[in-house]
């Protein structure tokens, strides 16, 4: 009698809308496959980071065994630490100017370019669409290798060096401002710049006055991108930059990481890129959501994604 | 403040092969609240963009207190405009957002704030200078973009849709509101809008836009009681068309017999002058229902089709006997109705409110041959042929 119970349905339980089949079941319950990948994947990304940065700390000479902790290949140590060994510290310094200055200089030109084309509609800015996505599109070395024959063979006035890397790096990394600030002028719309011609201002004054307050969290988010993306550049300052004091963190790790200078005080030179670009990519994201406080739809998803380029 | 006077001159604009407006002319007086009514797309926002300065004109003319400025920009012309979106400036205050304007006039400091605040009072503002616009209501945000407008003292204002982000109830009070403000401040208003009731409580004069076209213009009874045509009665509130065919013999002048099925019917008002076929038009309020078989003239069997309650009236579908359906209001005021669905009924239709319009598919054979060219527009979608 219970057995039959049991297979009568109990009339307070509905019946599964798809009886048989291969439900099985809460259809609720955890993802465990998709969340394992997800783990596993994080681990497989992280985890070598991780071993690289610990090993920047490590008292002794090895990149491979542990021998306790210590800070000495970062200021300590009087001659191959990063603070005072003057090839480190110079790729650090170089990696910074590089940073400063293309930031400085390709943001207001992608600004200028995104308002370009997206408001002053001609037949020309449907073509200059396409050179917006000329980073993405071409193959970065090919870019280095023709930007180096450019400047050896018929620009010689830039010569190799901090010029040629942020010239190079200005062309490479425009793409950045141009996108993101062009996204941005197409959620805007056109209507605050007309209200603001209603009132009284000028083109030019619209956009001093409406569009560039309007736009800076978007400038901002792409100067923190080519910030980012230039402290890691590693193709392009590699072909552009001369010998000496003009290679960046980037260059001297690859140059060195096979033979030459070795041991932690390059794991300790990689760990304070890693945390550049990690703070570039923090400060950004904060003040993203800190500039767009007043945007009631604003959520940290979207900062991430401006941040992020998307 | 000086004038207000606009007057539009064949003003056209075409985009790429679609004509928006078509040769418009009309004239607004000065202080004089104008609406431009009609269904999306049918221009009357490309009207408002073209005076406002944003849109160039393809051809024609508009004169501001009798001066062309269809070629100026929008900052060097004296109207202001109040946006549908509103447009506040995100990043500014609310007294930033007002005195945004007044920056490029050169006015004293001490001015400046006081013009502000007065804009704000008049807005019924006061209080909230330092509150950002995202910290406002939509119907705040609206009447910050009226003070933001109104505090430069433009001879015209024109407003685009400006209620129509906002919740039935508050755009109720705010229509009232708009209209003691205008005669408050004496600017002309141009008003565009798709809602006819906004239209008719606010405007003095409206025109109903159809097309690119001014269908009528007039003052709000006038297009409401005497529409011009099909389309106008149509978009003006619920109005129920007929067909039916004008019986020769009238004097052209005198109430005109009418044919409609087997009935006949008698029209006092309209074109009393048609001839052949023809649309008769009749509010819903203007129309009783009966107990069948009851006599007299004007008088059309009919059942009820359906009954839709709506609070404080209830709409009866009455099929008639012709073959149309006829829609009537009926005020709730606690009696109850004395038919019910599927009940036969006698519907009795007032010669007086029974107007007589040109038939939509006539009219447009005949505006197509005034314009031989090469709009792309079909005017009704109804073929005359």
């Amino acid at each position: 009698m219970a057995s039959t119970a049991e297979s009568v349905s109990d009339p307070a339980r509905p019946e599964p809308l798809h009886s048989g089949g291969r439900q099985r079941g809460n259809p609720w319950r955890r993802p465990w496959a998709l969340e394992g990948f997800t783990w596993l994947y994080i681990l497989w990304s992280i985890v070598p980071i991780g071993i690289a940065v610990l090993f920047s700390f490590n008292k002794g000479a090895s990149q491979a065994t542990w021998q306790g902790f210590s800070t000495k290949w970062y200021v300590g140590n009087q001659v191959t630490s990063v603070l005072h060994n003057p090839s480190l510290h110079h790729a650090v310094v170089q990696t910074l100017i590089l940073g400063v200055l293309t930031t400085l200089i390709c943001v207001p030109i992608g600004v200028g370019f995104a308002i370009g084309v997206d408001r002053w509609r001609t037949r020309t800015s449907q073509g200059l669409n396409l050179v917006m996505i000329f980073s993405f599109v071409i193959p970065e070395l090919l870019l280095a290798v023709a930007l180096f024959l450019l400047v050896t063979q018929a620009l010689t006035f830039i010569s190799l060096g901090t010029e040629a890397e942020v010239a190079g790096l200005v062309v490479w990394n425009l793409s950045w401002p141009a996108i993101i600030v062009r996204a941005r002028l197409v959620s805007i719309g056109r209507s605050y710049e007309e209200a603001a011609a209603d009132l009284g201002a000028s083109r030019m004054g619209a956009i001093r006055r409406v569009l560039i307050p309007m736009l800076m969290p978007a400038i901002f988010a792409s100067a923190v991108l080519v910030f980012a993306s230039t402290v890691d550049d590693f193709v392009i300052v590699e072909q552009l930059s001369s010998t000496g004091n003009t290679q960046p963190m980037s260059v001297l790790i690859y140059s060195n990481v096979h033979g030459g200078l070795s041991g932690p005080a390059l794991n300790a030179l990689a760990t304070i890129l890693l945390v550049i670009s990690l703070a570039a990519a923090l400060i950004g994201f904060i003040a993203y959501r800190w500039m767009t406080r007043g945007e009631r739809t604003q959520g940290s998803t979207e900062a991430l994604t401006s941040i992020a380029g998307i | 403040m000086s004038g207000g006077h606009v007057k539009l001159e064949s003003l056209t604009k075409r985009f790429d092969q679609a004509t928006a407006v078509h040769e418009i002319s009309l004239e607004i007086q000065a202080g004089e609240f104008f609406s431009l009514l009609g269904p999306s797309g049918c221009g009357k926002t490309t009207t408002l963009r073209m005076v406002a300065g944003f849109e160039p004109p393809t051809t024609g003319k508009i004169l501001l207190d009798g001066v062309d400025v269809a070629n100026l920009p929008p900052n060097r012309r004296q109207v202001n405009t109040v946006f549908q979106s509103y447009a506040l400036f995100p990043f500014l205050t609310v007294a930033e957002n007002v005195a945004f304007g007044l920056k490029y006039k050169s006015v004293p400091k001490a001015e400046l704030n006081s013009r502000v605040a007065e804009a704000l009072e008049l807005v019924q503002l006061t209080g909230y200078e330092k509150r950002r616009p995202n910290q406002l209501s939509g119907g705040q945000q609206q009447r910050v973009a009226l003070a933001r407008a109104l505090v430069l003292r433009p001879s015209v204002l024109l407003l685009d849709e400006p209620l129509g982000a906002l919740d039935a109830k508050l755009r109720r009070t705010l229509q009232v509101e708009l209209g003691v403000l205008q005669k408050q401040v004496g600017i002309t208003f141009l008003y565009v809008t798709h809602d006819q009731e906004e239209a008719l409580t606010m405007s003095d004069r409206l025109a109903v836009m159809n097309h690119g076209r001014v269908a009528q213009l007039g003052t709000p009874e006038e297009v409401y009681n005497e529409p011009a045509d099909a389309y106008v009665a149509d978009f003006l509130g619920v109005s129920n068309l007929m067909d039916a065919r004008v019986q020769p013999g009238g004097d052209g002048k005198g109430p005109c017999q009418l044919r409609m099925g087997d009935f006949t019917l008698e029209a006092a008002a309209g074109r009393l002058d048609a001839t052949g076929t023809v649309k008769l038009a009749i509010r819903p309020e203007r129309i009783h229902v009966e107990p069948y078989e009851t006599t007299g003239a004007n008088r059309v069997p009919g059942m009820v089709e359906r009954l839709v309650f709506l609070g404080s009236t209830t709409h009866v579908y009455v099929r008639l006997a012709t073959g149309s359906t006829l829609q009537t209001l009926v005020r709730n005021d606690g009696a109850e109705l004395p038919y019910s669905q599927g009940t036969a009924v006698s519907v009795a239709i007032p010669a007086e409110a029974l107007r007589v319009l040109p038939d939509p598919a006539v009219s447009a054979a005949e505006i197509r041959d005034e314009t031989v060219g090469n709009d792309v527009l079909d005017l009704t979608g109804t073929n005359s042929g």
